[in-house]
């Protein structure tokens, strides 16, 4: 087995060797080679018509590609025909493609039925995918597509994908036809779901914002083409070329910062009683002082500005974070309470060390 | 309160307008007629001629009157229930009387008046979207009046009841004829029509061909394609006498079938077609992507999303075919065209009405069968949300 070669602990899953398509005289895929990492979210993103979707239809064969191959790496992708590889590849689209005249149990035992299961084993199942994706077995079970919000749709379309515990999923702007807010939700839950099933998932989006956030790699195409494909990380460092700049937009240092959690660039905090304050601190220096009371929560923090020392109370959540939180909620925070730095806090709120302006500056420009 | 609101936002005002006007002018016509024979000259009888008795008519609008002042449901429902059996009263009533006058061969029909005043209540009854139970229980007791009268045989002089008894058993031989002709006609449409449509979905250069020559098939007038059909049908039972043997032949029941199923496969074919290229593209994708194979991807997929319309287009060509097939008696063929051709050579126009009321009553009850049918073998998500639909 192929080691993937950007990320570590993992092997290639699939790979596409020189993938080309051609509809009559238009080019849908031009030699497109890829490698999918196993166990990782690979997400494909690109303007409409960069040729994302066929990428995602080349692999589970329903589209035949002109020229090149997709090898299927993974032992349990070997040797089987068509259709079985079909059911072994959970597949989610972004109208969500239930069957209408089917209730949402027959829709998710779909796959599970195609593959000769026992009704029981079936029922089983619908139930655990329908916990899985935290809706109510007793009440959505016998419902029908039309009877769901776009929201419970989506769920309901990932449950079915989920059907026979397949080991990859290809989700196709799965989260597509949602508002803002719910579309959010949907990523939350399939962050956790991703958390607790490893597959390997190749998810395709015209969402920057979407891709950044799921993405362990990512692939950027224009006009049928892979203009470059790394870790998020490395490609918001580093864009290969105008176009890749242009897509993740201005703000693609904030993004970048989206990226990486406190608790890696946690600093030793200088703290102690507020006499001490001056002391601790000289006017050149860009520190921060943060008064603790007596269990070690910080109560005022001071740093000079424009030579001066300032004081500032520290209020909980407002001039806080826990150790999870991203680096661009650090730096929110320090823009909210005006320090080159804040103070990390645990649950129950206690410094468990400060995150710097400095240090975001490092990274954000890598 | 309420209860007043409801009735009047279930009956529209048009409609209620509609049944009035009707109701007047109904009172201005002959309410019956009589005839001293089956085919002299009929003599109308106005309401005046009726005496007071006629005055029951006017129960229906004073009720209204009073419901438009006290707004209850029980008023409304009671004006219509009047309203359809104050004329039949009048009909059982002073039907065998004026009969007994006129001779032993006479006979005693309704007339305009009596049509025209039904016709209006029944527009309020049957008007609206949706009936509720008393609207059935109104229905019911109308029959009930008919049927006892029947029973007491005031009826029985009745110009189409005459006739029907005249008929004998060879009535229900025509209503068992018109049958056949429609379903051996149905089943041949379904059976080109069904093939040929899922042919033109999956091959789409079939289409500008088919559906043209339908088009054109279409216009030419039945009694034309009767004609054309004619001579091969004549040349093919001479040279092959095995046909004639079952029945193949110019004229009879044979050409009918074929001018029938020809007109039938229309709506069968557009339901169809409609239906197979109506289904959602997406829905396809995701089944084929989820590993359906072909036979899957009919059996799971195409065939139940598709079968309510295929269903409907069937039920439309069942009801176009039982009017048409009164045609077959003009080429020699069967059915109760029979009752309606032969009345108007004879000029009664009783059997005519008999014909016709026949083969009114057979479309409404092949209509509520098929209904009933599609009801059944449509999957049930769909009636589920065609009933949220109404509801909204």
């Amino acid at each position: 087995m192929a080691a993937h070669p950007t990320i570590k602990e993992t092997h290639t899953f699939i790979r596409t060797e020189h993938l080309s398509v051609r509809y009559g005289a238009t080019e849908a895929l031009v030699d497109c080679s890829l490698e999918i990492p196993a166990q990782r979210v690979t997400v494909i993103i690109g303007p409409s018509g960069c040729g994302k979707s066929t990428t995602l239809r080349c692999i589970n064969k329903l589209v035949i590609p002109s020229s090149g191959a997709v090898l299927y790496e993974d032992s349990s992708l070997q040797q089987v025909q068509d259709t079985a590889l079909r059911r072994k590849i959970g597949y989610a689209i972004q109208s969500v493609g239930l069957m209408p005249h089917m209730t949402v149990e027959e829709n998710i035992a779909l796959v599970p039925r195609l593959l000769g299961w026992t009704r029981d084993t079936q029922s089983a199942r619908v139930t655990e995918l329908l916990r899985l994706v935290r809706l109510d077995v007793q009440s959505y079970r016998k419902k029908y597509p039309s009877q769901l919000s776009g929201g419970e749709a989506q769920r309901v379309g990932v449950a079915r994908a989920l059907g026979a515990d397949p080991p990859v999923l290809l989700m196709d702007e799965p989260f597509g036809a949602v508002d803002p807010l719910t579309r959010e939700q949907l990523q939350d839950e399939f962050i956790r779901i991703q958390r607790q099933l490893k597959k390997t998932v190749v998810f395709v989006t015209h969402d920057i914002d979407e891709a950044i956030r799921l993405a362990d790699y990512l692939v950027i195409m224009k006009d049928g083409a892979i203009v470059q494909s790394d870790t998020p990380e490395q490609i918001l460092a580093q864009p290969a070329n105008s176009f890749v700049e242009q897509f993740l937009g201005p703000d693609r240092a904030l993004k970048r910062l989206s990226l990486f959690t406190a608790d890696h660039f946690l600093e030793e905090p200088l703290t102690g009683e507020h006499d001490r304050a001056a002391q601790a601190l000289t006017a050149c220096d860009n520190r921060c002082y943060w008064q603790l009371d007596e269990t070690g929560r910080p109560l005022a923090g001071y740093t000079y500005t424009a030579e001066k020392l300032i004081r500032r109370e520290i209020i909980g959540e407002q001039h806080t974070v826990r150790e999870w939180a991203s680096l661009k909620e650090c730096m929110a925070t320090m823009l909210n309470l005006g320090f080159p730095a804040i103070t990390v806090v645990d649950d129950l709120g206690r410094v468990m060390g400060e995150v710097r302006f400095e240090t975001i500056q490092r990274i954000s420009i890598a | 309160m309420a209860i007043g609101v409801q009735v009047k936002s279930s009956v529209s005002s048009a409609s209620v307008l509609i049944s009035w006007v009707c109701c007047a002018i109904a009172l201005l016509l002959p309410f019956m007629s009589v005839r001293e024979t089956r085919i002299s000259a009929e003599m109308s009888v106005g309401l005046p001629a009726l005496g007071f008795s006629a005055f029951i008519l006017a129960i229906f609008p004073l009720l209204i009157v009073f419901w438009s002042v006290r707004k209850r449901r029980w008023i409304w429902h009671a004006s219509i229930i009047s309203g359809l059996i104050a004329p039949l009263l009048l009909l059982a009533v002073h039907g065998p009387q004026l009969v007994s006058v006129a001779g032993p061969f006479a006979r005693y029909s309704p007339s305009g008046g009596f049509y025209l005043w039904i016709l209006g209540v029944s527009s309020v009854l049957f008007v609206k979207p949706k009936r509720t139970r008393y609207d059935y229980v109104s229905i019911a007791l109308a029959v009930i009046v008919v049927i006892f009268f029947s029973i007491q045989g005031n009826f029985s002089q009745l110009g189409i009841v005459q006739e029907a008894g005249n008929f004998g058993t060879r009535l229900t031989r025509e209503v068992g004829n018109h049958l056949r002709i429609t379903l051996i006609s149905i089943g041949i449409s379904t059976l080109i029509g069904l093939p040929v449509a899922l042919l033109t979905y999956q091959v789409p250069s079939v289409r500008n061909f088919v559906f043209p020559l339908l088009n054109i098939l279409q216009t030419i007038p039945a009694i034309a394609l009767f004609g054309l059909l004619i001579a091969p049908l004549a040349a093919l039972s001479r040279a092959f006498p095995q046909l004639r043997a079952i029945g193949i032949q110019g004229i009879g029941n044979t050409p009918a079938i074929i001018a029938l199923s020809i007109y039938g496969i229309y709506p069968i074919l557009r339901y169809s077609y409609t239906a197979f290229s109506e289904i959602d593209p997406q829905v396809i994708q995701a089944a084929r992507g989820i590993g359906m194979n072909r036979r899957q991807l009919w059996i799971l997929a195409r065939i139940p999303l598709a079968a309510p319309t295929v269903l409907h287009g069937i039920r439309v060509a069942l009801v176009q075919t039982i009017g048409n097939a009164t045609l077959a008696k003009l080429i020699g063929g069967g059915g109760l065209g029979v009752l309606v051709f032969e009345g108007l050579g004879q000029a009664s126009s009783d059997m005519v009405l008999l014909g016709m009321i026949l083969i009114i009553l057979l479309t409404v009850l092949a209509d509520a069968v098929a209904l009933m049918s599609i009801r059944m073998l449509t999957p049930r998500a769909f009636l589920i949300t065609k009933e949220e639909n109404e509801e909204q």
